[in-house]
């Protein structure tokens, strides 16, 4: 039996995880010969595959968790533990406007960052997917923006844009259209922060879409476009629902990108002018570490722990709801 | 013509062969002009996409104003290597992003094997344990790890950073390398029980042997992770000469932040080994591998 599925197992095997070919998943021949082979021994083999991983999860990830609600119910600071306080943190970020503020920045943040990179990605995997000369390189091309470090982005788009010398500002000056202090501007500094994060995003979101109709077969528009269907109706009625799962997938990642984020904020602005662009990490960020407030810096970040916890528990059982499917 | 697709629904790639054939016949009538259109167009928008990249490159290779070289220079980089640190911040950020890539497929790959074949209430457990984990802010854990490492005196130092970088990629890297490891049949592994392989021995020599690609894009991943870095860096390093080249580029920009030609010099060099990387492994940098990974489980 093994010696004739062998090869063309192997063959299916080397050719691999193809940039967004259809995901793993797929059901498993021979499913009732590998339960009978679920012995003893293996569990065991996976008990010491799994060690390593579950020491470090533990380490990096549990233990420190574990210490943070500590942290966070007490006065203490980076050297002492200090006095158990209860809930008082907690009561005291959610009281302070400081908090609501960076809470409603991450908010606005997260939703352009999201839908802003989704909508830019979008339009160009659906160009890039037409006939286009020179297509291929213009694709990798434009995936540069998330592959550079933002500290490097973060600096050419200083020099861009920084100061009213700059580049940008003495171009919108040359055209008449005074100005614009990019950085100094709280609202402007918000956009631009915005801008500069769809800008290293929206690669990714090209590229998760480009992955999801490179698996579908042209011939359906084609069959569509006989059968009298419009652009607009061929692009609602099959590109979105072709997509839809990745979309789905790629706005998760990108929410949780988003609302993590630290560099894009602090290396552009700094969480400034008048914490215009304070996010919620780059305010815990500070409490710890400017102000040595270890305690409510703690506590910030549990919140956001403990939403992200709960939005991320409700995605995964969406996510696995609609593999089934 | 669509009655020969529908008659043949598994033959993908074959009508894939097909399908642009088909299509050049009918361009040829009026897609040309609309070709043209969208060519420049997307060089447009590449264009001015590319602007912030290509002004870090032109400005790293003209000489600065105090400087009496035409044309372009090497200047400005041999200038940042001789005054800077930066040979030394270079060497920091190989050393810690390989050790990451290293240890976080070595930990990564058996963790992702269980998680492929286990199906057992513990197994999915784990899985969605390290799906909430992924997601939670780096922010949480680096103040109690900070506390905790400065007890060990792994603050300033680039095991410490190593460890968390392992830390942070092993949840996403355990999932890409499932995913793929879900692509390799089970009946090559069958085939090496039969001739007397154990369980691990059918996951080095077959499962492993299989999976270079997977493993690829996944070191890729934790390389991009590790490179990029500066949250966990900025709170970890404190010394110049134990930083990494986040931390140089951002200290140099601070305390020089008119010398664009040697900031700009710095910031080249930090994005060449990305950029190298993408441009020779570009087939396995999924960038959708993360997203892929969470789609096919």
């Amino acid at each position: 039996m093994s010696s004739t599925t062998a090869p063309s197992g192997l063959a299916r095997a080397r050719k691999g995880l193809a940039p967004g070919g259809p995901g793993g998943g797929s059901p498993n021949p021979g499913n009732q010969n590998r339960k009978s082979r679920l012995s003893a021994q293996t569990s065991r083999t996976f008990f010491w595959l799994l060690l390593p991983s579950v020491i470090l999860l533990v380490l990096i990830h549990g233990y420190p968790l574990f210490q943070a609600g500590i942290q966070a119910t007490h006065n203490g600071n980076l050297i002492q533990t200090g006095d158990f306080v209860g809930i008082e943190n907690f009561q005291g970020v959610l009281a302070s406007p400081a908090f609501w503020k960076a809470a409603q920045f991450t908010l606005l943040f997260t939703i352009v960052g999201v839908f802003g990179s989704w909508a830019v990605g979008l339009g160009l995997a659906l160009l890039l997917r037409t006939k286009i000369p020179a297509g291929g390189t213009f694709k990798v091309l434009l995936l540069l923006p998330w592959v550079v470090p933002i500290v490097v982005s973060s600096t050419a788009w200083n020099w861009l844009v920084a100061t009213p010398d700059s580049l940008i500002p003495s171009l919108f000056r040359n055209l008449g259209l005074g100005t614009p202090l990019f950085l100094a501007d709280p609202t402007l500094a918000a956009t631009t922060v915005m801008i500069f994060k769809v800008w290293v995003s929206f690669p990714f979101m090209m590229m998760m879409i480009s992955a999801a109709l490179a698996s579908v077969d042209n011939t359906v528009y084609e069959a569509a476009s006989m059968d009298g269907a419009t652009r607009w109706q061929q692009f609602s009625q099959i590109t979105l629902p072709l997509i839809a799962r990745s979309t789905y997938i790629s706005w998760i990642l990108m929410t949780i990108f988003c609302v993590n984020d630290f560099p894009t904020i602090y290396l552009l602005t700094g969480g400034g002018p008048v914490d215009a662009t304070t996010s919620l990490v780059v305010l815990a960020y500070r409490t710890v570490f400017q102000d040595f407030a270890t305690g409510p810096g703690v506590a910030i970040a549990f919140l956001m722990t403990m939403t992200l916890v709960v939005i991320s528990v409700l995605l995964y059982r969406q996510i696995r709801k609609s593999s089934v499917e | 013509m669509s009655a020969v697709v529908h008659a043949h629904p598994e033959s993908g790639p074959v009508l894939g062969v097909a399908g642009p054939a088909k299509n050049k016949r009918v361009l040829s009538e009026a897609g040309h002009r609309g070709q043209w259109w969208r060519f420049i167009a997307i060089l447009i928008i590449t264009a001015v996409v590319l602007v912030p990249i290509m002004v870090t490159v032109v400005l790293a290779f003209t000489p600065g104003p105090n400087s009496t070289a035409t044309g372009l220079t090497f200047e400005n980089l041999s200038n940042v290597f001789s005054k800077t640190l930066a040979a030394t911040w270079l060497q920091n950020s190989l050393i810690t992003t390989l050790a990451t890539v290293v240890v976080s497929v070595a930990v990564a790959a058996p963790a992702g094997y269980v998680l492929s074949r286990g199906r057992s209430k513990a197994v999915s457990g784990y899985s969605l344990l390290l799906f909430v984990m992924q997601s939670l802010p780096v922010i949480t854990s680096v103040v109690p790890l900070f506390i905790l490492f400065a007890a060990m005196g792994l603050v300033d130092n680039l095991m410490g950073l190593t460890i968390i970088y392992v830390g942070s990629t092993m949840t996403v890297a355990t999932w890409m390398m499932a995913a793929y490891f879900d692509s390799i049949p089970i009946s090559l592994e069958e085939a090496s029980w039969i001739d007397g392989c154990s369980v691990f021995g059918s996951f080095t020599k077959v499962v492993l042997r299989n999976s270079l690609p997977g493993i690829l894009s996944t070191a890729i991943f934790a390389f991009l992770l590790a490179w990029n870095d500066y949250l966990v860096a900025i709170v970890f390093l404190r010394s110049n000469e134990i930083f990494t080249l986040p931390m140089g580029v951002q200290s140099f920009f601070q305390q020089n932040n008119t010398d664009w030609s040697g900031v700009m010099a710095l910031a080249v060099i930090m994005m060449l080994p990305p950029v190298i990387v993408f441009a020779t492994l570009n087939k396995y940098f999924s960038v959708g591998g993360i997203g892929g990974s969470l789609a096919g489980r």
